[in-house]
C-alpha cells in the first residue's frame, strides 16, 4: 500500500469526504439511517395489496421489503466493522468506509427502486403511506452519512464515470496469513451456503420487481465485499482449498433442487437446468474463445448439433431413423458427431487468417439452421423433419431411473426437471473439469500462447494448426455433450432454436455474451455471465422487446470500460488494460509490483 | 521421458562436424531481393556472428531459415536433413530462436513462457492432461524442474512467478534465450540480444552465450554491436544488401574494407551490385 | 429449360449488389485489420434512411426527383451512422487486443439491428420500397426491370469513382499508405485517424448506395436484411482477396453467379435435384466460400502477407 501512494502523488493527499461532517457525526448518521431502513421493512408502505408481495401488512416485511432489510443491515455491518468493533475488523481488509458507501447507496436504490415501482404501478406517490416514506428518508439519511464518512485513501485518478470512482478501488492487498485450517474450512462452507442461498433466492423471485430488487442489491453487494477486500481473501481461502471448494460448489448446486419447496419448484428447477445448459456450453465456447483466442460466432450450431444427433437416436417419432440406443451411447455420439463437424469446418479454415474464422463460423451458424430446416423431405431428404422439427423426445431412463417422473427423497419431492438438472450437473462438472484441467497443461500453455502470439508459439515449435483444431474440436464436443440433455429436457427441437442472436437462448450472441461478459478464460465467468443472463431474461420479460438492443449495447460497453468481464482472468486484465498504461515495455505500474510482491 | 530430455546432448556431433547449411538461400518480396543466394554453415560448437547495416536482409535470412519465411530458392538443412519451412518442425529438429523485437507471451508468467519453450520435448496430449495420470504428473514435474533450471542458467529463477511483461527490457531478452534454450536446441539463433541494454549488461549477455556454448549448444547471432560480435565469434559474415559480403574470423572481417565502406554508407566502386557478385566468395 | 441468360444476368446483378457492400468490407479491413461486423447494418440504415426520406416527400413527387434525394438520404445515413460508431465503438480500441473490436462490431450490429425493429415506424414487418417507373424490358429473351438498371449504373459509377479517389487523390493516397504501414504512415504526417474515419465514411456510402439498389429490386426492406447479405458481401470480400477494392467487386459478382447458378447446375446433378432449391443457394455460398479458403485464401486478387517477426 504506502508504495503504491508514495509513487503516485496525486494519491498521497488523503481525499475529503464529499459532505464535510465531523467524524462521530457522520457514523451517528449513518447509523440511524442504516437502522431506520432496516427497521422501516417491518412498516406498511402502502394501501393497497394490489402491489406484489404485499406491502401493507406492519411487523411483517413482505417482498421487497426482505431486501432493503437486509441492505440496510449490510450497510450498518460494515459501519460498525469501520468503528472497529472487536471480532468483526477482519470484516474488510481493504478498507470499510468505501464499502459502507456502496451498501448505502445500494440500500437506498432498492428502497427508492420499491417506492417508485409502487407510485407508478399503482398510479402515483399518493400511494405510498408514511411507512414508505420513512424508509424512503432513512436510506436516504444513509447515504448521507456515509458520504461524510473518513476516506479510506484508495482512490484512483478520476476520470469518466468520477461518480463511481468515489468508494474508491479495490485495493491490491498483499495474501493474509492463513487461518486456522478449521476456521478456514467454515468460511468455505460458509461462502458455498451463502452463495446457494442468494442464487436459490433470486431463482425463486416470482415477480419482477421483486427480482429486480434483489438485483440492484446483489450487485452493489457484490461491488461492496470486492471493495472491501473480502472477495479477495475468499480467493485465496478457496485456493488453499481447493479441492473442497470445487465439491462444496458442485454438492451445493446439487442441493439446489432441494431449496426449492414453493409451487414454483418445478419452473425453478426448468431455470436451473437451462441456466446449466448454456453455462456448460458457454465454458465449452470459453476455451475457443478465451483460451486459444479464436472467435466462434455460431458456436450455438454445435449444441445443435448434439441435440439432432439425441433426438434422431432417442427414438423421437417423425425421425429418420427409427433407432432408439441408451443415453450414454447418444451422449457420446453428440458429442463425437458434433466434433467432427468442428473439424470439418476448422480444418479448412483455421489455416488461414483468424479473423476469417469468425465470419466462417457466422456462417456455418446460419447454414445449420438453413440445412436442418432443408431436411424436411420436400426441399431436401427428411432426415430433421424440417421446421416442424422433432417432438416428443421421450424421457430418460437410466439404470431404471425415469428422468421423467418426480421422485421422492425423504422429506422432499424431486421433480422432471430436477432430475435433469441434477444430470446435467454431472456433464457440467465433467465441462468444469475438461476446462479446468485442459487449461492448466501443456496443451493450455500451447492456446494462451498462441492467442498471445502465434508467429512466437510457432517458434517455440507448437503446431499452431492442430492446437487450434483442438481447442476448436474440443469446444464443439463439449456443445455436443450439452446440447445432448438440451434436447431431452425440452422434448422438443425445432431449427429456429439455433440463431446467431435472438431473444431466448441459446443462440450464438448469448452464449459470446456470457463468455465475454462473465470473463474470458476463466472457469466462474462464463457460469456467473450464463446465469445473470439468463435469469435477466427469464424473470425481467417486460424487457423482452429491448433485450437484444439491451445486450448489443452491454457488449460495446463492456468492451469499452471493462474488457475483462465481471469476473477477470488476471492475465486478460493485465492485457486488455495494456494500451491504457502506455506502451506496456517500461514495467510494472506500482499497483502491479505490489500485487506480484 | 529422459532420452528425449537428453538427446540433444547426447547426439551433438563433434565440435566441428556441420549442423547448420543453407545453401543459396534467395527472399524476394515482390521487387525486393531481400536475401540474395546466401549460403552459411555453422558447426557444432561454434559461436557465429551475422552483422550488416540495418535492413541487410539479416532478420530475413534468419526467418527463412526458421521456417518463418519459405525461401524463394536455396535450402536449409540441420544435421544432414532438410528443414521443412514449418516453423515448429525446425524448432522440433533442434533449432531456436530469439526475436528482434522482443516476442513474449507478455501475459504468460516467466515460468509458463518457458514451459511453452518445452512444448517439443513433452508430448503429453488432452486425455492425459484431462486424467491427470501418474506419467502425466511426472512429465510436468519433470517439465517445471527442467523449465527453473533454465531459469536459474540466465538468472531468473526468483522472477518465475512474475508476468513477463512486467519484466524489465533486458530481463525480457534474458527470457526469451531461456525459452529458446528450453527447447534443448542445438543451435540457438539470436537476434540483437543487446539491442536496448547498457554496457554492463551486454557484457553478461557475453557471458550467457559463452555458457550456452559450454553447454553443447552452437549460436548463430545477429548483432550491431561490433565489440560484443569480435569478443564471442569464432567465424563473422557479413550481409550488405541481402548478399554476403565476406565471411571469415574477426580480423579478416575487421580488416576488410568494403565491410567498412558498407558501414560507414561509402558507396564503393559506385554500385554495390556491380561489385559483390564476384568477390562474394 | 435452363434460362441460362436470364441467370447470368440476375446473378451478375446480384453480384453487383454484394461488391457494393464488399467494398466496405474490404477498405476498412485493409486499413484497421477489423471485420467491420456492423457494415451489413450499414447497408440496412442506408436503406431505411432512403425510405425515410420518401416518406418525406408529398406522395406525388416523380421518381425522377426522389431518387437523387433518397441516394443521399441513404449515403447521409450510412455515413454518420459509420463514423459515430468508429468515432465512439472502435476508436477507443485502436489498441486493445484483436477480439475486442470485433466483439464490439458484434455489438453494434446487434444494437442497429434492435434499434431499427424497435425504433423505426413499423418496422418490425418488411416495409415496402418505392420502385422505380417503367420496363421491364425485354432484351434478348432475358427480362430486365428499371431497378436493375439502376443498379448497374450505380456499380459502374461507384467502382469508377472509386478507383479515382484512391489512385488520384491525396486522401486516397494516404489511405494506400495507411493500409500498407501505419506506423511508417503517421510518421510521412498522414492523420490516420482522418484516413480511417474516411475508409468507415466511404464503405458506409457505398452500402448507402446498395441500400437503395437492394429496395429498388426488391420492392422491401427489413431490419435483419443486412445480416445474411453482409455475410454474403463479406464472402465476397474474402472471394475477391480482402483489402483489395476491385476484389471485392469481382468477389462480389462471382458471388452472385454462383448463387444464381448453382440453382440451375445442381439439379443436373444426378441424385442432387433436391438441392437446387433456392432454400439451398446460401449453404452454396457458403461451401464456395471454405473451397476458397483452403485453396486460395488470399483470394482471387490478394497477396499473400507474411508476418514480419
Ligand atoms: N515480410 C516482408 N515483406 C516485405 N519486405 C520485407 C519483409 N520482411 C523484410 N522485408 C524487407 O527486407 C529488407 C531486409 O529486412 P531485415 O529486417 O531482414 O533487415 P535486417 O538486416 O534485420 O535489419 P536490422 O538491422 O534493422 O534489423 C528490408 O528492406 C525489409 O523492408
Ligand atoms: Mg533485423
Amino acid at each position: 500500500m504506502t508504495d503504491t501512494l508514495q509513487i503516485r502523488p496525486e494519491a498521497a493527499a488523503a481525499p475529503k469526504p464529499a459532505i464535510p461532517l465531523p467524524t462521530a457525526a457522520a457514523r451517528a448518521v449513518t447509523a440511524a439511517g442504516a437502522v431506520l431502513t432496516a427497521a422501516a421493512a417491518f412498516l406498511s408502505w402502502t394501501y393497497s395489496s394490489q402491489f406484489p408481495g404485499d406491502l401493507t401488512v406492519t411487523g411483517y416485511p413482505g417482498g421487497l421489503q426482505w431486501i432493503t432489510f437486509t441492505g440496510g443491515l449490510l450497510t450498518l455491518l460494515y459501519l460498525l466493522v469501520g468503528y472497529g468493533t472487536p471480532g468483526l475488523r477482519g470484516l474488510a481488509p481493504g478498507g470499510a468506509e468505501g464499502t459502507t458507501v456502496i451498501l448505502a447507496v445500494g440500500a437506498a436504490a432498492t428502497t427508492w427502486f420499491t417506492l417508485i415501482a409502487i407510485s407508478v404501478e399503482l398510479g402515483g406517490l399518493a400511494n405510498l403511506t408514511t411507512g414508505g416514506w420513512i424508509a424512503g428518508i432513512a436510506s436516504l439519511l444513509a447515504v448521507v452519512g456515509a458520504l461524510g464518512l473518513p476516506r479510506d485513501g484508495q482512490h484512483p485518478r478520476g476520470h469518466g464515470l468520477g461518480v463511481l470512482l468515489y468508494p474508491g478501488k479495490r485495493p491490491d492487498l498483499r495474501p493474509a496469513r492463513p487461518l486456522h485450517a478449521a476456521v478456514e474450512v467454515v468460511a468455505v462452507l460458509l461462502t458455498l451456503a451463502a452463495a446457494l442461498g442468494v442464487f436459490a433466492y433470486g431463482v425463486d423471485t416470482s415477480y419482477p420487481e421483486l427480482f429486480a430488487g434483489f438485483l440492484i442489491l446483489a450487485g452493489f453487494a457484490a461491488w461492496a465485499l470486492n471493495r472491501s477486500g473480502d472477495f479477495g481473501r475468499l480467493g485465496e481461502i478457496m485456493q488453499r482449498h481447493r479441492v473442497l471448494a470445487s465439491v462444496g460448489a458442485f454438492v451445493a448446486a446439487g442441493l439446489f433442487p432441494f431449496t426449492q419447496t414453493s409451487s414454483n419448484a418445478e419452473a425453478n428447477a426448468n431455470l436451473g437446468v437451462s441456466i446449466l445448459i448454456f453455462a456448460a456450453t458457454a465454458l465449452g465456447l470459453n476455451i475457443v474463445v478465451g483460451l486459444a483466442g479464436l472467435l466462434d460466432l455460431g458456436y450455438v450450431a454445435f449444441l445443435g448439433v448434439g441435440a439432432y444427433t439425441a433426438a434422431l437416436v432417442s427414438g423421437a417419432a417423425g425421425t429418420a431413423f427409427n433407432v432408439q440406443i441408451p443415453f450414454w451411447a447418444a451422449a457420446l455420439l453428440g458429442a463425437a458427431v458434433s466434433g467432427i463437424f468442428g473439424v470439418l469446418l476448422g480444418a479448412p479454415t483455421l489455416r488461414v487468417r483468424g479473423d476469417y474464422l469468425a465470419i466462417v463460423t457466422l456462417g456455418f451458424g446460419e447454414i445449420f439452421r438453413i440445412v436442418v430446416q432443408n431436411l424436411d423431405g420436400t426441399s431436401g431428404p427428411n432426415v430433421t423433419n424440417g421446421a416442424i422439427g422433432i417432438s416428443n423426445v421421450p424421457d430418460l431412463n437410466i439404470f431404471g431411473f425415469d428422468f421423467g417422473s418426480a421422485h421422492d427423497f425423504g422429506p422432499f419431492s424431486i421433480g422432471r426437471f430436477a432430475n435433469y438438472f441434477e444430470l446435467m450437473l454431472l456433464f457440467t462438472a465433467i465441462i468444469v473439469l475438461v476446462f479446468a484441467r485442459s487449461a492448466d497443461s501443456r496443451i493450455g500453455r500451447a492456446w494462451v500462447a498462441i492467442r498471445e502470439d502465434e508467429t512466437a508459439a510457432t517458434a517455440m515449435g507448437i503446431n499452431g494448426f492442430r492446437f487450434k483444431l483442438l481447442a476448436f474440436a474440443l469446444g464443439a464436443t463439449l456443445a455436443g455433450l450439452a446440447g445432448t440433455v438440451f434436447v431431452h429436457v425440452n422434448y422438443s427441437i425445432v431449427p429456429d432454436t439455433f440463431q446467431f442472436a435472438g431473444p431466448t437462448p441459446p443462440n450464438s450472441a448469448f452464449l459470446l455474451a456470457a463468455v465475454v461478459i462473465g470473463g474470458m478464460g476463466t472457469v466462474s465467468g462464463p457460469l456467473v455471465g450464463a446465469s445473470l443472463f439468463f435469469l435477466l431474461q427469464a424473470k425481467l420479460s417486460f424487457l423482452h422487446d429491448y433485450q437484444l438492443l439491451l445486450f448489443g449495447i452491454t457488449l460495446i460497453l463492456f468492451m469499452r470500460f471493462r474488457p475483462e468481464g465481471i469476473i477477470p482472468n488476471r492475465r486478460r486484465q493485465l492485457e486488455f488494460h495494456e494500451s491504457q498504461t502506455e506502451g506496456g515495455q517500461e514495467g510494472p505500474t506500482p499497483e502491479l509490483r505490489t500485487a506480484e510482491a | 521421458m529422459t532420452d528425449t530430455t537428453t538427446a540433444t546432448v547426447d547426439n551433438a556431433p563433434a565440435p566441428g562436424t556441420p549442423l547448420l547449411q543453407a545453401s543459396n538461400v534467395v527472399m524476394r518480396f515482390g521487387g525486393l531481393t531481400a536475401v540474395n543466394d546466401v549460403s552459411l554453415t555453422v558447426n557444432s560448437g561454434e559461436i557465429i556472428g551475422l552483422i550488416g547495416p540495418n535492413g541487410a536482409g539479416k532478420t530475413t535470412f534468419f526467418n527463412c531459415l526458421t521456417g518463418l519465411y519459405v525461401p524463394t530458392e536455396g535450402t536449409v538443412t540441420y544435421q544432414g536433413k532438410t528443414l521443412p519451412p514449418k516453423p515448429h518442425k525446425v524448432t522440433q529438429a533442434g533449432m531456436a530462436r530469439t526475436f528482434q523485437n522482443i516476442r513474449l507471451f507478455h501475459n504468460m508468467t516467466v515460468l509458463e513462457n518457458v514451459l511453452v519453450g518445452r512444448h517439443t520435448r513433452t508430448k503429453e496430449g488432452l486425455i492425459s492432461a484431462i486424467l491427470r495420470g501418474p506419467g502425466y504428473r511426472r512429465e510436468e514435474a519433470e517439465s517445471r524442474a527442467k523449465a527453473m533450471e533454465y531459469l536459474d542458467f540466465v538468472g531468473l529463477a526468483n522472477k518465475a512467478g512474475t508476468l513477463a511483461r512486467n519484466l524489465p527490457y533486458g530481463e525480457q531478452r534474458k527470457l526469451e534465450v531461456a525459452r529458446a534454450l528450453a527447447s534443448e536446441p542445438g543451435l540457438l539463433l539470436l537476434d540483437e540480444p543487446t539491442a536496448g541494454m547498457n554496457p554492463q549488461e551486454t557484457r553478461a549477455t557475453e557471458e550467457l552465450v559463452f555458457a550456452v556454448r559450454d553447454r553443447g549448444v552452437a549460436v548463430l547471432v545477429i548483432e550491431h554491436d561490433m565489440r560484443f560480435i569480435f569478443n564471442l565469434c569464432d567465424r563473422v559474415a557479413v550481409l550488405v544488401q541481402g548478399q554476403k559480403l565476406v565471411e571469415g574470423d574477426a580480423a579478416t572481417v575487421q580488416g576488410d574494407e568494403r565491410v567498412v565502406a558498407a558501414y560507414l554508407g561509402t558507396p564503393y566502386e559506385g554500385n554495390a551490385d556491380s561489385t559483390t557478385p564476384e568477390e562474394n566468395q | 429449360m435452363h434460362e441460362l441468360p436470364q441467370n447470368l444476368v440476375n446473378g451478375l446483378l446480384l453480384g453487383a449488389t454484394y461488391g457494393l457492400i464488399a467494398v466496405g468490407y474490404t477498405i476498412v479491413y485493409g486499413i484497421v485489420q477489423l471485420i467491420n461486423f456492423a457494415h451489413g447494418e450499414i447497408f440496412m440504415t442506408g436503406a431505411f434512411g432512403a425510405l425515410s426520406v420518401y416518406l418525406g416527400l408529398g406522395s406525388g413527387t416523380s421518381m425522377w426527383i426522389a431518387i437523387p434525394l433518397m441516394l443521399i438520404g441513404a449515403i447521409v445515413t450510412s455515413t454518420v451512422i459509420a463514423v459515430l460508431t468508429e468515432r465512439l465503438a472502435y476508436r477507443p480500441l485502436r489498441n486493445a487486443p484483436r477480439l475486442a473490436p470485433l466483439i464490439t462490431a458484434i455489438g453494434v450490429s446487434i444494437t442497429l439491428q434492435q434499434l431499427v425493429w424497435g425504433f423505426y415506424p413499423s418496422a418490425k414487418s418488411p416495409r415496402v420500397f418505392p420502385s422505380l417507373p417503367g420496363g421491364p424490358f425485354h432484351i434478348g429473351g432475358v427480362l430486365i426491370q428499371s431497378a436493375d438498371i439502376f443498379v448497374v449504373v450505380a456499380a459502374v459509377i461507384s467502382t469508377l469513382f472509386l478507383a479515382y479517389f484512391v489512385r488520384s487523390t491525396r486522401t486516397g493516397r494516404a489511405m494506400q499508405a495507411t493500409a500498407q504501414d501505419p506506423d511508417t504512415a503517421k510518421l510521412m504526417g498522414i492523420n490516420t485517424d482522418r484516413v480511417i474515419v474516411i475508409a468507415f465514411a466511404l464503405g458506409a456510402g457505398f452500402a448507402g448506395i446498395a441500400g437503395v439498389a437492394w429496395g429498388l429490386r426488391y420492392g422491401e426492406i427489413k431490419f435483419d436484411m443486412g445480416f445474411l447479405t453482409g455475410l454474403y458481401a463479406f464472402t465476397a470480400a474474402v472471394l475477391g482477396g480482402i483489402g483489395n477494392i476491385y476484389g471485392a467487386m469481382l468477389g462480389g459478382l462471382v458471388l452472385g453467379l454462383v448463387q444464381n447458378l448453382t440453382a440451375i447446375y445442381i439439379a443436373d446433378i444426378p441424385g442432387m435435384s433436391q438441392f437446387s432449391s433456392q432454400s439451398w443457394s446460401s449453404v452454396w455460398a457458403f461451401v464456395i466460400l471454405i473451397l476458397v479458403l483452403m485453396v486460395r485464401p488470399q483470394g482471387l486478387l490478394g497477396e499473400r502477407v507474411a508476418d514480419r517477426a
